[in-house]
């Protein structure tokens, strides 16, 4: 995936979130990209889980894959069952962006279209 | 693969492989009764040997893999490196008996490997000294000529915690093939909710097809330290693999990583596959018969033979004068005999050796002797006897019931032997012979004999018989006949399950057979089977009834004779009866059945033939008796459809058709006249 090609979904992303964020500006969570760390590894996951559980009490939950350097299964599973998780709740999950290395592991896994990824969304 | 269609070859394949089954555990039961023959060991190496290079040829690389481990171990026995002890002879009797099922998997195109058959592959790269690897690999090298494997793979929870990543896996299966994930699925046992998610656990299974020319050696290689982390299921694709829209975008973006099928098209392939061994498991192969080439030869002897008389007999036919009459008639005698010696030899082609399900059982009686801790001695007498292959077939399963009731009934164990004086060994005899255009079977034990005391227990216990009934010694036989009886005080795990004698009666008699006992207490029994030499021709009587033809087997037909139409009665329904021999049988006017015009209405003009089946008589009223013939049985079936109450047709010498009487169809038509 050429660096360029997740440049456009963020930004799309972001104009979306900035809709988003203007009606909702008085709700008490105003939606707010979640980053995901540049090592997101087992190690991180405790972390993470406990970001996304707050991210769960939001209507709209964007996330923001572009900094990941380093992941693996530990972290796209938690990304898998949160995304399970939003759908259950009629919530909605996008993407502000992924990087090259999150994408890729996602697309080793079979993970890419359970977790709309930007480059599943592309293809 | 090349352009030839290797599977034509398959059922030959198949075969051979059975029969190298079959050899190599002769082969290991003559070693396992301690001869130390080196040749035994060649045979066993030899047949393991072929069916380990044909299984890789035709792409079987589950059975060849397999093979090639027992293969191994054979190596070492062959070379003297390993003794041949008792453990040894039995792994590789199970191992024999897991290649059969592997190979009846793969004839039926299902998945060939389970838990039991890695069980015992993994029990055999134990035994076999050196590296496991070392033996793993030439196979599968060898084998490789499949399309890649389908993988089921999931994650048991702590498998991130022994810091296996399964992404680091699937860069490993990259290296080997394409990686196709089919599905990536979340377990059943995930929690529903975030909150109560461990992180640090893993969820996740995945179905992943890796394509390509990957021996299966190297696919094992890459899940090898996962061993008690996962559920891993590995089969060979089947199919060459079908280029999904995933496939054709991931190539054609030059991605290592393909994307997902769609969830439909996934439903549609999970359902396929579990649908698939079940619809294929029905599929039968055509049946084929191996024919020695001598019967070939007497075959096309007796073809030149008639040749030649046709062509005396035609030449006589152009010029021919009165003086000639003579040399016709030896003419036609010479056809008579041509003709008849060539429909034996055609009937003699579908006839085999009985001895190929008498080589089932030194097999079941070792196991029946560890299982039941009795030691018996086998017998086999008349293997070469020859039937017809259909009764062939048909007449194993009811043996094999024989043999196992004679050693867990018949045979007593050896302290009891001793306390009677006999040889602590048993002894089991089977004999096949010809009497006339029957074969007989015996099945005989040196054992105590029918338990008479037992048998007339039970009898009354189950109502067969009431306590005032004087029974002989034949008729305490017969009992043990008769459907519900088992005598078998606890039910072990070769009787009580719900295969009595009964059904091998029924069976013997579908065949036309008859079976009986003969037995002395304490001296032992004997079973006789005594079965048409074929199913083809039936001996029949051929009945008039208006203006058809039926014809009737000789074998269930008791008696015929002309009645007095004072002794019918007619009983209330509308059925009739009539006395015969103690009894009253009901009488089936068989131009009502078949509804024939012209026929003989009147009792005391027609004739009645008394037939008989499962010990039930009927009276069939005929027109009149017209004699008796061989009849060749075409199938009614194959040519028009099944008709209640006829079981085939046949040609007369005058060309007509006569159906042949089904007399147990018949015997049930006349059934409810019976019982009114």
């Amino acid at each position: 995936m050429p660096p360029a090609a997740s440049v456009e979904p963020l930004q799309a992303a972001l104009v979306i979130s900035a809709a988003v964020a203007e009606p909702a500006a008085d709700v008490t969570a105003a939606p707010v990209a979640l980053v995901l760390p540049a090592d997101c590894r087992i190690a991180a996951q405790v972390a993470l889980k406990q970001a996304l559980m707050e991210a769960l009490e939001t209507d709209a939950i964007v996330l923001d894959g572009r900094a990941v350097e380093r992941a693996d299964t530990a972290a796209l599973q938690l990304l898998t069952l949160f995304q399970r998780e939003v759908k259950a709740r009629g919530s909605c999950l996008s993407w502000c962006g992924a990087s090259d290395a999150l994408n890729e592991a996602a697309g080793l896994l079979g993970l890419t279209q359970i977790l709309e990824l930007p480059a599943a969304a592309l293809a | 693969m090349s352009a030839v269609d290797l599977s034509q070859f398959h059922k030959t394949f198949f075969d051979e492989s059975r029969e190298g089954l079959d050899a190599m555990e002769a082969a290991l039961l003559a070693l396992d009764a301690g001869s130390a023959d080196t040749e035994l060991v060649h045979t066993i190496f030899r047949a393991a040997h072929s069916i380990k290079g044909g299984a890789a040829t035709f792409g079987f690389t589950d059975v060849a893999a397999f093979t090639h481990v027992a293969e191994s171990l054979l190596e070492e026995v062959r070379s003297g490196r390993r003794p041949v002890d008792a453990e040894l002879t039995e792994l590789l009797l199970r191992s024999v008996d897991c290649l059969r099922v592997m190979l009846d998997r793969s004839s039926s195109g299902q998945p060939v490997v389970d838990a039991a058959s890695e069980d015992l592959r993994a029990e055999l790269v134990r035994l076999v000294s050196g590296a496991t690897a070392a033996v793993a690999t030439p196979v599968t090298s060898a084998a490789a000529n499949v399309t890649g494997w389908e993988i089921v793979f999931t994650a048991l929870p702590h498998l991130l915690q022994t810091g296996n990543d399964p992404l680091r896996l699937f860069r490993e299966l990259q290296q080997l093939g394409r990686l196709e994930v089919v599905r990536a699925f979340i377990v059943d046992a995930a929690p529903e909710r975030l909150a109560e998610v461990d992180p640090t656990a893993c969820y996740l299974g995945w179905v992943l097809h890796l394509h390509g020319n990957v021996a299966r050696a190297d696919v094992d290689a890459v899940f090898d330290w996962l061993d008690g982390d996962c559920e891993l299921v590995i089969h060979p694709l089947a199919e060459p693999p079908v280029a999904t829209v995933a496939g054709v975008l991931a190539a054609a973006e030059g991605s290592p990583s393909p994307l997902p099928l769609p969830l439909q098209r996934r439903r549609a392939t999970d359902t396929a596959a579990g649908s698939k061994p079940e619809s294929a498991a029905v599929s039968v192969e055509g049946s084929s018969i191996r024919v020695g080439i001598d019967k070939i030869d007497a075959l096309i002897n007796m073809m030149g033979e008639l040749v030649i008389t046709q062509s005396m007999l035609s030449e006589i036919g152009e010029t021919f004068q009165p003086s000639q009459l003579t040399r016709l008639r030896e003419g036609l005698v010479q056809l008579e005999r041509n003709t008849r010696e060539l429909q034996e030899s055609v009937m003699r082609i579908r006839m085999l050796p009985i001895g190929s399900i008498f080589n089932r059982f030194p097999r079941l009686v070792h196991d029946l002797e560890r299982k039941l801790g009795k030691r018996v001695k086998l017998e086999l007498h008349g293997e070469h006897t020859e039937l017809d292959k259909t009764v062939l077939e048909k007449i194993g399963d009811p043996l094999v019931h024989l043999v196992r009731n004679a050693i867990d009934h018949g045979l007593e164990s050896p302290e009891r032997r001793r306390a009677a004086g006999k040889s602590e060994t048993g002894t089991l005899r089977l004999d096949a012979y010809h009497e006339g255009s029957n074969i007989v079977v015996q099945i005989s034990d040196d054992g105590a004999g029918l338990n008479r005391e037992a048998i007339i227990a039970k009898a009354l216990h189950s109502g067969l018989i009431n306590a005032s009934q004087e029974l002989g010694d034949a008729d305490v036989a017969e009992l043990i006949f008769q459907p519900g009886f088992s005598t078998a005080a606890a039910a072990t795990d070769l009787s009580g399950r719900g295969v009595g004698m009964d059904v091998v009666r029924r069976n013997v008699r579908d065949l036309g057979g008859s079976v009986g006992v003969r037995s002395v207490s304490g001296k032992g029994s004997t079973f006789t089977i005594a079965l048409p030499l074929t199913l083809a021709i039936i001996d029949g009587l051929v009945t008039a009834v208006g203006d058809e033809r039926y014809i009737v087997p000789l074998i269930s037909i008791v008696e015929s004779l002309r009645l007095r139409s004072d002794s019918v009665r007619r009983i209330a329904g509308g059925g009739e009866v009539f006395h015969f021999r103690d009894a009253y049988l009901p009488i089936l006017r068989l131009h009502q059945a078949f509804a024939c015009a012209d026929a003989v209405t009147d009792i005391e003009r027609g004739i009645v033939v008394v037939v008989e089946e499962d010990g039930r008589r009927v009276g069939l009223l005929v027109d009149d008796l017209l004699g008796q013939q061989q009849a060749v049985v075409k199938s009614l079936e194959a040519h028009y459809r099944r008709v209640q109450g006829v079981s085939g047709a046949t040609i007369l010498s005058d060309g007509s058709v006569a159906l042949i009487v089904d007399v147990g169809g018949v015997v049930r038509l006349g059934r409810p006249c019976k019982a009114a």
